[in-house]
């Protein structure tokens, strides 16, 4: 079922491109490769891992493993309408109502057999614990081995060398648990891949704090984040610069994303996965655009190419969402910055220690540099956690609020 | 030439009608019902009808609470939270902080001095606190919600509400009757606890309340007892319009006013 659905979407973004193949097509060629990711996730042909947040992709990627972060799951679930039925499973299985609705939503299609079997799992201790339980009990059903990255949150010479070579420790494990041999020079032009990427985003996000920007609030949703699957691929570097030149586009002919753009926004963390047109409303209602997101950012150094490990390693160990809430709260300062923000929108995901326990120290941060947050505290996947009325007037509030 | 302003909450539907020097020349509070747009069609036709104009002279009017999307013919919709802060401004001058308890939310609003909002918290999606909840604890009481005002006198305070799950809250209220605890002490206990959820949201706006004047809108306001539960726990005077529903649909109207000229 699932086989279908992603070859079905694959077919028709494929003629959807093809109908003007001229034009960059950002969002719809981002979206072909997820659908080519899910694809092969449940091919049933491809090697494939189950993976945490933060791991290395590029280097499961020139191994030739197709893998995803769990929570990809939950928000497939979320947009396709479908994630309800599973929280409700694991509800039934047990899972608390107020833990995290991806976790809950993960653990429902498990158990619905819904996931397709790994060779093995990769688990981070990032951002959070219940995504590692998550992998856990993954790896238990499917009495499959789970390799840990342990994410040390300072950045320092030792922690460096800490994680690297837990990352050499990965790649045997892969190895032993997959029979595939590690071949070096095909990691070195992975990592190559994986620079030229890294520069296209940084031209497409300094593309997107142009004044006004070329984004829209919705061509940039999820991308940091997703597109982290994509490393060390030719894809990968396709996609970004799609977005380069359709945002380069944009500038050049002094088009905004939003018409008339009004507000400029930061969304922190996750947005919502479920269909719902929130940001279209925001536009149209007050030509209110997302123009950034905290999960969208470069914050890593081109990697060595001779010394991947040390460079992956410093790249996960940069992620804002790693360490103290105060190295999260300067990163969403520079972001709202960088990109010039009116108001920035924190949804606290229902169920997210991380998302509603930082919300206050979040909130004074952004206050400290004149960028007031609104807080909606919200269900980010589950659809019959959600109120409308509720949701669109505090956003409206804040937006006359800021406005003013 | 007159404004109108229309509240629409969960509630009741509340019209003001100002006429060009701000003066509010008929005001309307309706239930809202299960229609709300005969709440609308009935507020705006009894203000018209207090104040004797004709619909033509009303040059422009705005919207505001919950349905305001709902209502026709108006130049804008604005949020209640603007609007309060507006009307709260109008009434009073300067006002730092506004507590709105309406019929399903609760919220404070930090104002400058020019009546802009500057800050402002809301209670989740929980009905705990508001309108809803004391129509629950009425119904649990068998007293009319308009009673419950001063059923809390001469109470000593000796009651504390474990729960604010309406839900929760209805039945311990039951089983106080049951066993033999006074009204004016379960009412008191009711007051105290919505007191008490209430001042964490003020907390949200302003940790600080020393030296800032705080006043109060909606529905609820105009339970005494409340209020004077949240006197204490905030340890501030507060001041309340002698027609608190309608300070929401005032600012609306005022806002018709301002965007018409
Ligand atoms: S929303 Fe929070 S709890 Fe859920 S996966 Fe993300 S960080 Fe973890």
């Amino acid at each position: 079922m699932m086989y279908e659905y992603f070859k079905n979407l694959e077919s028709s973004l494929e003629k959807k491109i093809n109908e003007t193949p001229k034009s960059p097509n950002a969002r719809k060629k981002y979206s072909l490769e997820v659908a080519r990711i899910g694809k092969r996730l449940y091919s049933g042909k491809d090697k494939i891992a189950w993976t945490g947040i933060g791991v290395p992709f590029d280097i499961l990627n020139t191994m030739g493993i197709t893998s995803c972060f769990v929570e990809f799951v939950g928000a497939m679930l979320a947009s396709t309408g479908a994630s309800g039925n599973f929280i409700k499973e694991a509800e039934n299985t047990g899972y608390a109502s107020d833990s995290c609705s991806y976790h809950r939503a993960i653990l429902g299609a498990l158990s619905q057999n819904l996931i397709p079997k790994p060779d093995f799992l990769v688990g981070t201790t990032l951002p959070c614990s219940g995504g590692l339980a998550v992998i856990e009990n993954m790896a238990r059903k499917f009495k499959k081995s789970l390799f840990v990255l342990n994410v040390p949150q300072e950045d320092s010479l030792q922690n460096i060398k800490y994680l690297s070579d837990q990352l050499k420790d990965l790649v045997n494990f892969i190895q032993k648990e997959t029979g595939i041999n590690f071949d070096e020079n095909k990691l070195k032009e992975g990592i190559k891949k994986t620079n030229k990427a890294r520069d296209l985003m940084i031209e497409a996000y300094n593309l997107a704090k142009k004044i006004p920007s070329p984004v829209d609030s919705r061509i940039l949703k999820d991308f940091g984040i997703v597109t982290a699957l994509m490393l060390g691929t030719d894809a990968g570097i396709e996609v970004a610069k799609a977005y380069r030149d359709e945002f380069q586009a944009k500038v050049n002919s002094g088009e905004s994303g939003v018409k008339g753009e009004k507000i400029r926004l930061l969304w922190i963390q996750n947005r919502i996965q479920f269909r719902y047109q929130l940001e279209k409303w925001m536009e149209e209602e007050f030509s209110a655009s997302i123009v950034i997101d905290e999960l969208n950012d470069i914050t890593w150094e081109k990697i060595d190419v001779d010394d991947p490990f040390t460079g992956i390693a410093k790249r996960i160990i940069s992620i804002p969402f790693n360490g103290k809430a105060e190295k999260r709260i300067e990163h969403l300062k520079f972001l709202a910055k960088e990109y010039k923000i009116q108001g920035a929108i924190n949804p606290c995901n229902w169920g997210c220690r991380q998302g509603t326990g930082e919300r206050g120290l979040i909130s004074d941060g952004l206050k400290e540099i004149g960028v007031p947050v609104v807080n909606l505290e919200i269900d980010c996947i589950d659809q019959r956690n959600f109120a409308e009325g509720q949701v669109k007037t505090r956003i409206a509030a804040f937006i006359e609020m800021i406005s003013n | 030439m007159y404004y109108l302003g229309i509240d629409i909450g969960s509630l009741s539907c509340d019209a003001v009608l100002i006429d060009d020097t701000k003066k509010i020349v008929a005001s309307s509070v309706v239930p809202t019902g299960a229609k709300n747009i005969e709440a609308i069609k009935r507020a705006t036709h009894e203000v018209i009808e207090i104040s004797g104009i004709l619909e033509s002279d009303i040059k422009a009017s705005v919207s505001t609470g919950y349905g305001r999307e709902r209502v026709s013919n108006r130049i804008a919709a604005i949020t209640e939270i603007t609007c309060h802060a507006k009307g709260i401004k109008e009434v009073f001058g300067k006002i730092d902080v506004l507590i709105d308890i309406g019929g399903q939310d609760s919220k404070s609003i930090r104002i400058d001095s020019n009546g802009r909002v500057i800050d402002f918290a809301m209670n989740d999606k929980c009905a705990a606190g508001t309108g809803r909840f004391l129509e629950a604890m009425a119904r649990a009481l068998q007293v009319d919600i308009d009673e419950l005002s001063d059923l809390d006198h001469g109470s000593v305070g000796n009651v504390t509400l474990s729960s604010m799950c309406t839900v929760f809250a209805e039945s311990e209220v039951v089983s106080l009757i049951a066993d033999g605890v006074e009204v004016k002490e379960i009412v008191k206990g009711l007051n105290s606890a919505i007191a008490s959820r209430t001042s964490s949201l003020v907390k949200r706006v302003a940790p600080e309340l020393k030296g800032l004047s705080v006043a109060m809108s909606g529905g609820v306001a105009r339970n005494n007892g409340v209020v004077r539960a949240l006197k204490e726990v905030i340890e501030t005077n507060i001041t309340v319009y002698e027609k608190p529903d309608i300070i929401g649909a005032l600012g609306a109207a005022l806002f018709a006013m301002e965007k018409s000229m």
